[in-house]
């Protein structure tokens, strides 16, 4: 009985939880509700950056048509894919494999590198951008230390070249992303309890077996919010590869987020511009939107 | 001469950890040494190969900055627009979560998870028609413009968090105080928030991180006079010729702030970053 009196349930006429909920959702509508539904309807029609806007220009779906017509879209739509999945898996490859290796150092020593590892998470992508291209200039510190091993510039030609511009920028983000992606697993490894690795080390399984029998299953959840957290960053790529290479040569690294901002910034095509970031919308939802759903039901029904 | 064999593991195994630490410990910090000394040394010393361990320090490279690039105010503007949108966040994002908490639970949980599809959205998808809207209200290049948008952009997670950490308040201790009396509105100020106080130093330091870093919004929705750090790097990013000099100083003014004070908030840092992975 005691306990009835005090679930509070939203009852009629109560507005407190609304009233404090609102400011926040006001906020949300305003800034991303609101932008959304008039961005669409931007792309249904002509309009270009600081020309007259006329609403006679309507153009109905043909921005959307022209997406797939245009090579450099397309090209970009591939190069985010890539982008995405080449940075998601090395980041989750090599922060495995460091987070594995930090449990095995004594405390202070791990903190001390924790501490170390962390710092490039904290640095805008702005940055890391440019410092990155810094390293990869042909007369700079990384040329001269491949050197010594013979490698060139015409062996691995970095950001010079399309054919490796790209994994640039991979290997750029991994290095800024790849700290996120320990600490989280840190903690994950942390919470998995002690008496599941003495089972496996009675049944006599070697290190190899108990990490894909015991730690990787574990940690299946701690990767799904990993995905989500930060791998959908990787899929709205801008700042970085707006730093390193500028999206060059030859839009051999370019990606949609900056495509669609060179569209309506330099190119002044508006309406095509809303109309390239609606589709990266609607990628980034086909490829995390559905799995983080499916996630939250799934934990909803737990 | 099975426990030799043993150890000759356990060496090999310890070696390979060490040397695999240091390959780590290089990765990391040598990016971050090689542009913080770069904005020390002279033009000249910059280009040279292999780089000297030790070099006379010089600061024209900041002066240059200071006097000819306005990146004081710069720093100012980033200042302000971090802080007044990490409040803004944190204030409304602790309100809500807390709402979500007095209404049916399992809805408010649900709520903030429809909340958090907001991170679904791209920033260049709303970019575009919020720069028209703001253009129009006559609000870019005021600091209102990038504070309400920073902030919106990290409200959705925020709410999540802190409706995640208020979760874990014990019940009891709700119910107590309200069979003492307290209205629900004091039970807030008086019990939830003295208990929340390392989640909201998690909220603060992650919205202070993505608000000083960002740069996309920034780009359009500030002129010179609100320009943050972000910008005025991305504007040295488009020359040609690169002045690396300048630009190492104002990567290292506009990152080593922010590592600092990363640093000092490590553990709120750590338990933001992990509240949503390890809880589940």
């Amino acid at each position: 009985m005691k306990q009835k009196t005090f679930e509070w349930s939203l009852e009629r006429g109560d507005l407190l939880p609304l009233l404090l909920l609102l400011p926040t959702l006001l906020v949300i509508i305003l800034i991303i509700v609101l932008p959304l539904f008039y961005g669409l309807f931007l792309s249904f029609f002509n309009i270009r950056l600081g020309g007259k806007s006329s609403v006679d220009s309507f153009v109905g779906l043909s921005n959307y048509l022209q997406f797939f017509r245009d090579p450099t879209a397309l090209k970009a739509t591939v190069n985010t894919v890539l982008f995405s999945f080449g940075a998601i898996a090395s980041d989750f490859f090599l922060g495995t494999l460091i987070a594995l290796g930090l449990l095995k150092l004594k405390s202070l020593t791990s903190w001390i590198v924790r501490t170390v590892v962390m710092m490039p998470l904290l640095i805008s992508p702005v940055v890391v951008g440019l410092i990155w291209r810094y390293i990869y200039d042909p007369k700079g510190i990384l040329y001269w230390f491949l050197g010594k091993f013979g490698i060139g510039t015409a062996q691995f030609p970095g950001v010079t070249a399309a054919s490796t511009s790209l994994l640039s920028t991979i290997i750029a983000h991994t290095w800024a992303v790849t700290p996120f992606v320990v600490i989280v697993l840190t903690a994950g490894l942390l919470s998995i309890p002690e008496e599941y690795y003495e089972a496996s080390k009675i049944d006599g399984a070697g290190p190899f077996r108990t990490f894909f029998q015991i730690t990787l299953p574990q940690l299946t959840n701690v990767y799904i919010v990993i995905l989500l957290v930060s791998g959908v960053d990787t899929i709205k790529v801008f700042d970085i590869i707006y730093a390193l290479t500028g999206g060059g040569p030859n839009n051999s690294s370019i990606s949609l987020s900056m495509y669609a901002y060179s569209q309506a910034y330099d190119q002044s095509n508006l309406s095509y511009s809303i109309a390239v970031s609606m589709i990266t919308m609607l990628l980034t939802f086909c490829i995390f939107g559905i799995p983080f759903i499916k996630h939250n039901l799934a934990k909803g029904n737990r | 001469m099975k426990r030799r064999r043993h150890t000759y593991k356990q060496i090999i195994w310890t070696a390979i950890i060490l040397a695999a630490l240091a390959v780590l410990l290089v990765w990391t910090i040598v990016p971050i040494y090689i542009v913080v000394s770069n904005s020390f040394r002279k033009t000249l010393e910059i280009k040279q190969m292999p780089p000297k361990l030790f070099f006379e320090p010089i600061f024209s490279h900041y002066q240059k900055l200071l006097s000819f690039d306005r990146f004081e105010v710069y720093f100012r503007n980033s200042t302000i627009i971090s802080i007044g949108s990490t409040a803004l966040t944190v204030f409304l994002g602790s309100l809500a979560a807390y709402g979500l908490k007095i209404c049916k639970s399992k809805l408010g949980r649900r709520i903030s998870n429809v909340l958090l599809l907001g991170k679904m959205v791209p920033a260049i998808t709303i970019l575009m028609p919020l720069f028209v809207m703001m253009n129009r209200a006559n609000l870019t290049g005021t600091y209102l413009a990038p504070i309400i948008t920073l902030s919106c952009m990290s409200l959705p997670f925020v709410t999540w968090l802190m409706t995640g950490f208020i979760a874990d308040i014990p019940n009891e201790l709700i119910e107590a105080a309200g069979m003492e009396g307290c209205s629900r509105v004091s039970i807030f100020t008086r019990i939830i928030m003295p208990l929340l106080k390392p989640a909201l130093a998690s909220a603060i330091i992650l919205v202070v991180k993505s608000s000083w870093n960002e740069l996309l919004f920034s780009l359009q929705l500030t002129n010179l006079n609100t320009y943050p750090l972000t910008v005025g790097i991305a504007r040295y990013v488009g020359s040609v010729s690169v002045d690396w000099g300048k630009c190492s100083a104002a990567a290292t003014i506009t990152m080593v702030p922010i590592i600092i004070i990363g640093f000092f908030m490590q553990k709120y840092l750590v338990s933001g970053m992990t509240a949503g992975a390890v809880k589940g």
